[in-house]
């Protein structure tokens, strides 16, 4: 029997939706105020050792020499690993693109600063720390790898010897006739632009408790982990364990943003519990650790676009060329967010053909992890920009540019040139909201007056889209094939109707316990607190890839209904035969059973599920008695891709207008925004809290990478900001006031017409602070073409405008 | 290269505690080790994140910049002490939950305990005391929006409101 | 990242401070607030065998007056000089950059003393006190003695005191009537460290400048009294013009100012510029027009 699964509210079985689509709130609360909520750091286990690392300092470097018996007989130690523990009892991990994966710890050659060389399991943290300064260690420093063009060239010296290039990926892909498009336009514009490197920063950094038992071979591993699953599944082939020897215990995560990297230094801790006879080790990442060599560095990015735009004002096509810093590994899978932009690759705009020329290249830096948004957020920084440039050149407003490259609200579902679908969405509703939201108008009246009085005041508006529900097909070309990401629930009623839903990933900050409790509690006509929410381990969860993608909003929601409608089934089945009739004449509605008309014909859930625990005897002869089922949602009709890699990825375009408005001190290059309006339609809102609260938290972010936050190396590709003095995360005082509203346009293809939303506004946010700034600095005929947009960065902008060094601005002549 | 470790007896959430500490252990490691109050967290141990603040003898400070050796025969409150023993959310407490000002979590501890110190101090605090204070403490999650709400309900709750001169 | 391990003392007096602070057989720092000391033990940047903290000696920590002079001690909190009435009137620049300083969770414990001895570049209060002539009173094992602000600060976290000696008092000298005094900085975030920063104070006499002074920070090894700039004020009429004019002198005046990954030397000078310009316009605004 086919599951339906709801496509919008009013598909739920309740007169009176209490729950689903109201701001309802969180159920995680309580414990997590109260200091209640247990997180990895928080477990202590019997006889449980602590876990420190010793790092490379050199970016490159041959190791000489490596003693550690000074430290083996260090009071409080009780084992040390080495690279030669590593080649001895694992593999090197996975990577993306494929083949650009290491040993935990490195064996001959340090390949970047912060690369795990040895590390001690003792009886305390600092005991620890103290061990690794009784390592003997000599290094023989070798020139680094430090700039990706130079990487290149074939005269480079190489990061990986055996890769024989440093080019992790050198690929061009043609959507349609690129060429003659640019060939026909009337106007194209050039510009190279630079996104450095920017990351997650989740308050609690990554850690995990490692257990290895010697006598089963089963390997335990307690880790603040977003893809509990995933994780291992990774460290079953990492071990050469069968994968149902490996049991992950995901943890609450104090934040994630796809920055929980840690794989090496949870290996590290499982040879070291390997080597302490199964002790338990705890590795927790310090700060330093994380910003040095942890999962915090994203999106190193140069790139060189041209915008093809015709008679009318419309683009008639795109070429983007990206030489993406990846650092010295493809571990973290940096690389997929290279290949995300597939999934959006001409953001909202009726865009005919495009071209992505990508290089993914190998340095001695960190490797590059995801971050919130995965790679479309430089995208977009760049596409705007580009619009911009368009705009001004054409003298339109670049609002109105905007909405005339729309792709037009009847044109749903809408395939774009890179391939993959968009479901639904008004796109020209959001752009009106947004300008009046904003006084767009006023702005621009404002900005008049100010530019008059020789004041730097700019007005952005950007649009962009949110990929939401990802499939692994949207990173086929960086190496990771397949399709298909599975998300499940098993939801149980107890014999006094009590409900209880397992699922299988941690709590993450996204209020996915509450919308599960929603949608259980609106289902089955009970209160929340009826609902219990339970996480699993990964060898008794249902099959789970928990959050990221922008996905667990709408794939758990699906799990759950799915789960619900089984048992409803069930139980339908359980009274049509108890009331002797069939079961299409039973009906479920607000948390009863019954027969339409017929007075007295009616069952509560508990009362139903206390029978069917209770009297086994009374039930269908072929029906499993137990009140509980398990539903796996995945998203459907997603392609493999072809050739060019086009494929139907993400089920979900979400989109939005930011308008911006700033004032840029000329003396200081700092930036003031003085005003800051979103609209965004990410279809219906489950929980609204949440998803105001997901938008907030992007939009800070998308500052963040847009005015403060960089990872900054020196020449010899030494990293500089390695503590929180020197990567500046905003703080309340850098965040401005935001000005909200919303358009719903529910999707079809998702249960409850949900879009994927968790990665949201930084989308957009430093493409439209960028944009602002752009027409801030305008008149000056000064140009912002990288992030952060720090002082010095504007500054030195104006000051180039004023010295005249700043070629005229991007259009190119044609043909 | 044993450490000695040296008695340390405090008060926390007002009731006696001791436990041993080396002299380099930090209040927040000691408090969390030792006492097992786990509900204050640590984010980078240089102070800039807050996450580790509690009320040393009624003072908000960093508990990774303070020994634990320091910190004896004082007074400390920590997040799980808010709330009365009942069960009572701290009207701070229920400030956060009602207006998200939280999503992880992971930083509240640290937001509230900073807090907590204003309220007593400033009953009707400036929009620039709030930031001030609240600058010191960082979050990843909320952009601080659900924070600033619930900064202004708590005050409006406790029977002060905050003025609302722009400091934004 | 946790710290090497150390013993720790907390003596009861400066008597006792200054016997374990002159043991030569182990190396030893003296501890204040930590707000600077503790991340550097943290990182292991900072390796003493012993710390000395001079928080449980009593006293250490008076804000008084004395004969019209403010007497600051070195353990004094910045959040007991931001609160202090006696601060804010008797010393508004002092009170005025403490606010400036990190955020109130630091500054409930950071001191004055370890602020002063510390002696980052880019902190507040180093070069306030050489805006202010404040006088330093230091004890060691020979005896107390006081050093003038200008000869205190000696390079890059380095100060004229010996090893052995220890910071007690802090003295700023009673204000002459009219001045007007004026603070400004340039930082990346509110309360971080500042990429430049300037704190003036100016007198007029007939709508003239009777003196003035300026003081920067953040631009060099220590603060960088603008001294030929105070000099050229000294009889002029205060000006948008002049003031550009003298701030362009001061900035152009810098030696080689710091680049780092925030400000490069040469934003760093124009930054100079700016904050010199702004806390000389406060200082004139405030400034009896007498
Ligand atoms: C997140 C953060 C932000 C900060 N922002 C700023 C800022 O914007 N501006 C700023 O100026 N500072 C800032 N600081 C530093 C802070 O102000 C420190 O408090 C101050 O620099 C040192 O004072 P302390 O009392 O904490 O000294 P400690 O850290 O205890 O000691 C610092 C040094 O001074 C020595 N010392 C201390 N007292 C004496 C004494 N009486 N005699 C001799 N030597 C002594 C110590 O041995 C040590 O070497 C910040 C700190 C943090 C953690
Ligand atoms: S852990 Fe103490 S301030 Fe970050
Ligand atoms: S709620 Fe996650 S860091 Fe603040």
């Amino acid at each position: 029997m086919a599951i339906e699964i709801p496509k919008n509210l009013d598909g739920l079985p309740t007169s009176q939706r209490r729950f689903v689509g109201r701001r309802v709130r969180r159920r995680e609360d309580p414990a997590l105020l109260t200091g209640r909520t247990e997180f990895l750091d928080d477990i202590k286990l019997p006889r449980m050792l602590h876990c420190a690392v010793l790092r490379s300092p050199f970016p490159r470097a041959r190791i000489e020499s490596l003693d550690v018996t000074a430290a083996e007989a260090l009071p409080g130690v009780e084992a040390v690993v080495t690279g030669e523990d590593a080649r001895r009892w694992s593999h090197p991990a996975a990577s993306s693109p494929d083949g650009w994966g290491g040993h935990c710890l490195a064996g001959d050659e340090v390949r970047l600063v912060g690369e795990p060389v040895a590390a001690v399991a003792a009886q305390s943290r600092a005991a620890a720390e103290d061990a690794l300064e009784a390592i003997e260690i000599e290094y023989e420093p070798l020139d680094p790898i430090v700039d990706p063009f130079e990487a290149m060239k074939p005269e480079s010296p190489l990061v990986d010897e055996a890769k024989g290039t440093n080019k992790m990926l050198d690929r061009v892909f043609t959507w349609g006739d690129v060429d003659a498009a640019f060939d026909a336009a009337p106007h194209v514009f050039r510009e190279s632009f630079r996104w450095n490197r920017v990351g997650a920063n989740p308050t609690e950094t990554f850690g995990a408790i490692c257990e290895w038992d010697p006598m089963s071979l089963e390997l335990t591993v307690r880790g603040s982990i977003q893809s509990a699953s995933h994780f291992g599944l990774g460290r079953a082939a990492v071990f050469g364990l069968p994968s149902n020897k490996v049991n992950v215990i995901a943890t609450p995560h104090g934040g994630s943003f796809g920055g929980r990297g840690g794989t090496r230094c949870t290996d590290v801790a499982c040879l070291l519990s390997r080597k302490a006879e199964g002790r338990p080790v705890k590795w927790i990442e310090d700060r330093m650790e994380y910003l040095t060599a942890g999962g915090s560095q994203a999106w190193d990015r140069h790139y060189e676009v041209e915008l093809a735009v015709d008679a009318d004002a419309k683009v008639t096509g795109l070429r983007v060329k990206l030489v993406d810093d990846l650092g010295a590994n493809g571990e973290p899978y940096g690389a997929i967010c290279a290949a995300k932009p597939l999934a959006a690759f001409t953001g909202p705009y009726a865009i005919p053909v495009a071209a992505y020329d990508l290089k993914l290249v190998a340095t001695n830096k960190l490797p590059s992890s995801p971050y919130r948004g995965m790679g479309p957020p430089p995208h977009f920084f760049v596409l705007e920009q580009m619009m911009d440039i368009a705009a001004r050149s054409l003298a339109i407003d670049p609002a109105e540019f905007r909405r005339k490259n729309f792709i037009p609200k009847d044109a749903f579902p809408y395939t774009i040139p890179s391939g993959n679908e968009y479901d639904s969405g008004d796109y020209e509703q959001v752009l009106d909201r947004a300008l009046e939201l904003a006084d767009y108008a006023g702005l621009r009246r404002q900005q008049a007056e100010a530019r008059a009085a020789g004041r730097l005041f700019g007005v952005g508006v950007a649009s962009a889209i949110e990929p939401g529900v990802f499939d692994w097909n949207a990173y086929a070309i960086v190496g990771l094939p397949g399709t298909g990401v599975p998300e499940g629930a098993t939801v149980n009623i107890d014999i006094l109707g009590m409900i209880s839903v397992r699922v299988g990933f941690a709590m993450e900050g996204q209020g996915q316990y509450t919308l599960v409790s929603q949608l259980a509690a609106d289902y089955f006509g009970c209160e929340l607190e009826a609902v219990r929410v339970v996480p699993m381990d990964t060898q008794s969860a249902p099959p789970s890839f928990g959050p990221g993608g922008s996905r667990l909003g709408v794939a758990i929601t699906g799990a759950v209904l799915g789960a619900c409608e089984k048992i409803r089934g069930k139980m339908t089945r359980v009274v049509a035969g108890l009331m002797q009739t069939e079961p299409e004449n039973i009906v479920f509605r607000d948390g009863k059973f019954g027969i339409p008309g017929v007075e007295g014909a009616s069952m509560s859930v508990a009362e139903v599920a206390g029978t069917m625990l209770a009297r086994s005897d009374l039930l269908p002869p072929d029906i499993d008695p137990r009140p509980e089922a398990t539903h796996v949602w995945t998203a459907a009709g997603r392609t493999e891709p072809d050739a060019q890699g086009r494929a139907k990825s993400y089920l979900t375009a979400a989109q939005s207008v930011h308008v911006v408005a700033v004032e840029i001190d000329p003396e200081t290059g700092q930036t003031e925004i003085l005003r800051y309006a979103v609209v965004d339609d990410c279809g219906t809102r489950l929980n609204p809290v949440v998803v105001q609260g997901q938008l907030e938290g992007s939009v800070a972010q998308g500052i963040g990478a847009a005015l403060y936050e960089e990872y900054v190396y020196d020449d010899d590709a030494q990293p500089l900001t390695t503590t929180y003095m020197d990567y500046l995360i905003p703080t309340v005082n850098e965040i401005p006031e935001l000005l909200r509203d919303e358009v719903v346009t529910p999707s079809p293809f998702t249960p409850l017409g949900a879009k994927g939303c968790g990665e949201g506004a930084i989308h957009t946010t430093p493409a439209a602070v960028l944009c602002a700034i752009n027409d801030a600095l305008a008149p000056l005929g000064a140009r912002a073409r990288e992030v952060p947009a720090t002082p010095n960065r504007v500054w030195n902008w104006i000051q180039e405008a004023g010295d005249g060094n700043q070629t005229p601005q991007g259009e190119g002549s044609n043909g | 290269m044993s450490p000695t470790r040296i008695p340390v007896r405090l008060r926390v959430n007002g009731r006696p505690a001791e436990g041993l500490a080396e002299p380099r252990t930090s209040l927040v490691d000691f408090l969390r080790d030792e006492l097992d109050l786990t509900g204050t967290h640590v984010g980078c141990e240089h102070g800039v994140c807050g996450l580790c603040t509690v009320r040393v003898d009624g003072v908000a400070v960093r508990g990774c910049l303070m020994l634990a050796v320091q910190a004896d025969g004082a007074e400390i409150l920590t997040v799980e002490g808010l709330a009365s023993p009942d069960g009572k959310l701290h009207p701070l407490q229920e400030a956060f939950a009602e207006e998200h000002g939280l999503q992880c979590g992971f930083c509240t501890p640290g937001f509230l305990m900073a807090l907590h110190e204003l309220i007593d101090d400033e009953p009707n605090p400036s929009e620039e005391q709030i930031r001030d204070v609240l600058g010191g403490q960082l979050c990843r999650c909320t952009g601080y929006a659900g924070i600033l709400r619930a900064v202004q309900s708590a005050f409006a709750k406790l029977g002060a409101s905050p003025s609302t001169e722009s400091g934004a | 990242m946790k710290p090497a391990p150390f013993e720790y003392e907390a003596p009861s007096s400066v008597e006792e401070a200054l016997r374990l602070l002159a043991d030569p057989a182990i190396e030893t720092s003296l501890l204040a607030g930590g707000q600077s000391l503790v991340p550097a033990l943290n990182m292991r940047l900072a390796r003493p065998e012993r710390l000395v903290d001079l928080g449980r000696i009593e006293g250490l920590d008076a804000i008084r007056d004395e004969n019209g002079a403010l007497c600051i001690g070195a353990m004094a909190t910045k959040r007991s000089i931001e609160r202090s009435a006696l601060v804010a009137q008797k010393q508004p620049l002092l009170h005025e950059a403490t606010g400036h300083i990190a955020h109130p969770q630091i500054r409930n414990r950071g001191t004055l003393g370890g602020s002063m001895a510390h002696a980052d570049p880019a902190a507040e209060y180093p070069a306030v006190a050489v805006a202010l002539d404040a006088e330093f009173r230091v004890i060691g094992p020979s005896g107390e003695r006081r050093i003038a602000a200008a000869d205190f600060f000696v390079t890059y976290l380095t100060t004229a005191l010996a090893e052995d000696e220890i910071l007690l008092e802090v003295t700023f000298p009673e204000r002459p009537a009219g001045e007007g005094v004026g603070f400004a900085e340039i930082c990346r975030r509110h309360g971080d460290f500042a990429m430049a920063g300037a704190a003036a104070t100016a007198r007029l006499e007939a709508g003239r400048y009777q003196d003035a002074r300026i003081v920067l920070f953040g631009v060099d090894a220590t603060p960088v009294r603008a001294l030929s700039q105070e000099e050229r004020l000294r009889g002029e009429v205060p000006s948008e013009a002049l003031h550009a004019e003298v701030a362009a002198a001061i900035g152009a005046g810098l030696e080689e100012p710091p680049g780092d990954q925030h400000a490069s030397p040469e934003f760093r000078r124009q930054l100079a510029r700016t904050v010199s310009k702004r806390a000389l316009e406060a200082a004139v605004a405030r400034a009896a027009k007498a």
